[in-house]
């Protein structure tokens, strides 16, 4: 499930949240401070945007076992 | 629930490449404009994460490289798909001013160098496929477009089209966020919302997991429908050759490059199927890729193992500029270009026109107008514009004609105020609901029905199952629930992906011949009659009436 967010260098400014193109990435308040979760998974399409344009290189793209295996 | 009224000279639905360019189009004749998109048009759209290839005839002295041997090459694989008249209008004509403007907005399509690295196959006379690195070409064009002026408004889903007196006049949507009601009236309104992809059963098991955009969900065409609009070209499903697990683009790059089909069998089947080979029309190398597995030659791999050290480096670069993360997808599967062919596939079927110069969708004129006054259509979403090339030139072309028809009108704003509440409670009613079926419960089954009944092996007998099924689904649409704005996009994205459906399903059973198989693969009427059949299948909605129609091309 595509992406991971690398909360240490994360500084939650929310960029991936607004572009990603199957609205599958939101915000959540946590620790007082503002952090990424991948809501929905299964929509997303695996286009990279949310890495590339990530300030913080705080973004890895980790496929699924399925993709992988079939 | 906030309730937004806006006005303006354009509206443009759909924010992608089309849209981007639309919208620069409309901006730059002096047009006040609107763009909607379910995402953010800085990355939403097939090419939002990147793009390497932009079809182009550049006039640079070999007999294949001008207009009239490209218009050649429509006819030959478009085998009466479009008119030409229309491609030499909203393609041909714009051209020169399309690559210029790429490089005016900072992505030119050319090498560090200013050369054009020029690549061949699907059917091409010769070198017409640009390959360049578009990683960021959609954030510079929703730079550009917000630099003009352009009010954008991001994560917008548009529903229905306004009308008046016959005429569109803007459209109607909401924030898939927030749940705001946006009301926009305008004077012209272009749909750009690409093609239908999640409408087949899909191969790699998730429905997302698609080709092209999985949100592009067929919601303009619907949309343009209900408003009176005529389709054509609504029978073709498209399919490509794709990796295995991963439905990411790269066939362009891989086959122009000089990669050769491969089965479990050791034969490089195109090369025996096909004058052209590897390089045959796209519609070809799939029709004889599920010959070989309906034969038992399965698997099916890509073979590039024979390229030289240059061409291996510029493909491994490449293939990224394409899908940002293939390389990834290849790493983490153990994947080498080098060592072993890579294993691929079939891909999922999808409403996405007959070849990569002739669509699918809202018919177009030669100024992109569709058949209703004040709308007009281009890129994917639209007959007459495919692929990159199609999208960046009938885009413009579209936006520049939405502008003049806007100016010309002499009535105010255009739009009569006159929408009311409970129309806008109808578009919201999946979240009221106590309960109900998940988006995805519905849509699944659309898609099984799709494949199974309306796929690449179609009958008399099966699309008529087909359609009845997806009939008997159609009742179920008003028993969606929505527990939040973001699955109210999807349960409206149900929609139009169910009566995509039902309109290929009723072309397909309207041309009594096949066309460019397996797009169009009639078991009982398997030869292509171009006696008859040369031309669009033109499907309209009249109040409840469903039509189909017949327009020759020659």
């Amino acid at each position: 499930m595509p992406p991971t967010f690398y909360m240490k260098k994360c500084t939650g400014c929310g960029l991936c949240d607004s572009i990603c193109p199957a609205d599958a990435i939101y915000m959540k308040e946590f620790e007082d401070t503002s952090v990424p979760y991948l809501k929905y998974p299964d929509e997303c399409w695996h286009c990279g945007s949310c890495r590339q344009d990530c300030p913080e290189g705080a973004i890895d793209i980790r496929f699924p076992p399925d993709m992988l295996c079939i | 629930m906030e309730l937004i009224d806006l006005s303006a000279d354009v509206l443009i639905i759909g924010g992608g490449l089309a849209g981007t360019n639309a919208a620069m189009g409309a901006a730059e004749k002096g047009a006040s404009v609107l763009v909607a998109d379910k995402g953010n048009i800085n990355r939403s759209g097939d090419i939002g994460g990147g793009v390497d290839h932009f079809l182009a005839f550049l006039n640079e002295g070999q007999e294949w490289d001008t207009q009239n041997a490209f218009l050649d090459y429509v006819e030959m694989i478009g085998r009466g798909t479009g008119h030409l008249s229309i491609i030499e209008s909203v393609y041909c004509a714009e051209l020169p001013d399309a690559i210029e403007r790429m490089a005016r907005i900072g992505n030119p399509l050319t090498q560090a160098d200013g050369s054009f690295y020029r690549t061949q196959s699907m059917g091409q006379p010769g070198t017409y496929w640009i390959n360049f690195n578009g990683k960021k070409l959609k954030p510079c064009l929703g730079k550009a477009v917000r630099k003009l002026g352009c009010t954008v408004l991001d994560k917008v889903m548009m529903v229905d089209l306004l009308t008046h007196q016959d005429s569109v006049v803007g459209g109607i949507g909401f924030h898939i966020r927030s749940g705001s009601f946006y009301i926009l009236h305008t004077k012209a309104t272009v749909i750009a919302t690409g093609n239908t992809n999640r409408l087949y059963e899909n191969p790699r098991i998730n429905p997302f997991n698609t080709w092209l955009c999985p949100f592009d969900t067929g919601d303009g065409q619907i949309m343009a429908l209900n408003a009176g609009a005529a389709l054509t070209n609504m029978e073709y499903m498209r399919m490509t050759l794709l990796p295995k697990g991963f439905a990411a683009p790269g066939f362009n790059a891989l086959v122009g490059m000089g990669g050769r089909f491969l089965n479990s069998l050791g034969e490089y089947y195109m090369e025996k199927h096909h004058p052209m080979g590897n390089r045959a029309p796209r519609y070809e190398v799939v029709y004889f890729t599920l010959e070989e597995i309906r034969k038992g030659h399965g698997p099916i791999y890509i073979d590039c193992r024979h390229l030289n050290e240059n061409d291996l480096i510029h493909l491994e670069t490449s293939l990224g500029y394409d899908k940002d993360t293939l390389p990834d997808y290849f790493e983490q599967r153990k994947e080498d270009l080098r060592t072993k062919p890579v294993e691929i596939t079939v891909s999922e079927g999808m409403q996405a026109g007959p070849t990569e110069v002739t669509g699918s969708g809202i018919k177009i004129d030669k100024n992109s107008a569709a058949t209703v006054p004040g709308l007009f259509a281009c890129g994917d979403a639209s007959d007459h514009n495919r692929c990159v090339h199609g999208a960046i030139t009938g885009g413009y072309k579209a936006g520049k004609s939405a502008a003049t028809y806007a100016k010309s009108l002499t009535y105010g704003d255009g739009a009569p105020k006159s929408i009311i509440r409970e129309e806008i409670d109808r578009f919201m009613k999946p979240l009221h609901r106590p309960s109900g079926y998940p988006y995805r419960q519905i849509e699944d089954a659309i898609r099984k029905i799709m494949a199974e009944h309306v796929g690449s092996m179609r009958t008399e007998g099966s699309l008529k199952c087909g359609l009845e099924k997806l009939q008997r689904i159609e009742s179920y649409l008003d028993e969606m629930k929505a527990t939040n704005f973001h699955e109210l996009m999807r349960a409206h994205e149900t929609r139009s992906i169910l009566s995509v459906g039902k309109v290929m399903a009723t072309t397909a059973l309207f041309r009594t011949e096949s066309r460019n198989k397996p797009y169009h693969h009639r078991l009982d009427f398997p030869g292509t009659d171009n006696t008859n059949w040369c031309g669009l299948v033109v499907f309209r909605k009249d109040g409840d009436r469903l039509s189909c129609s017949f327009e020759p091309t020659t």
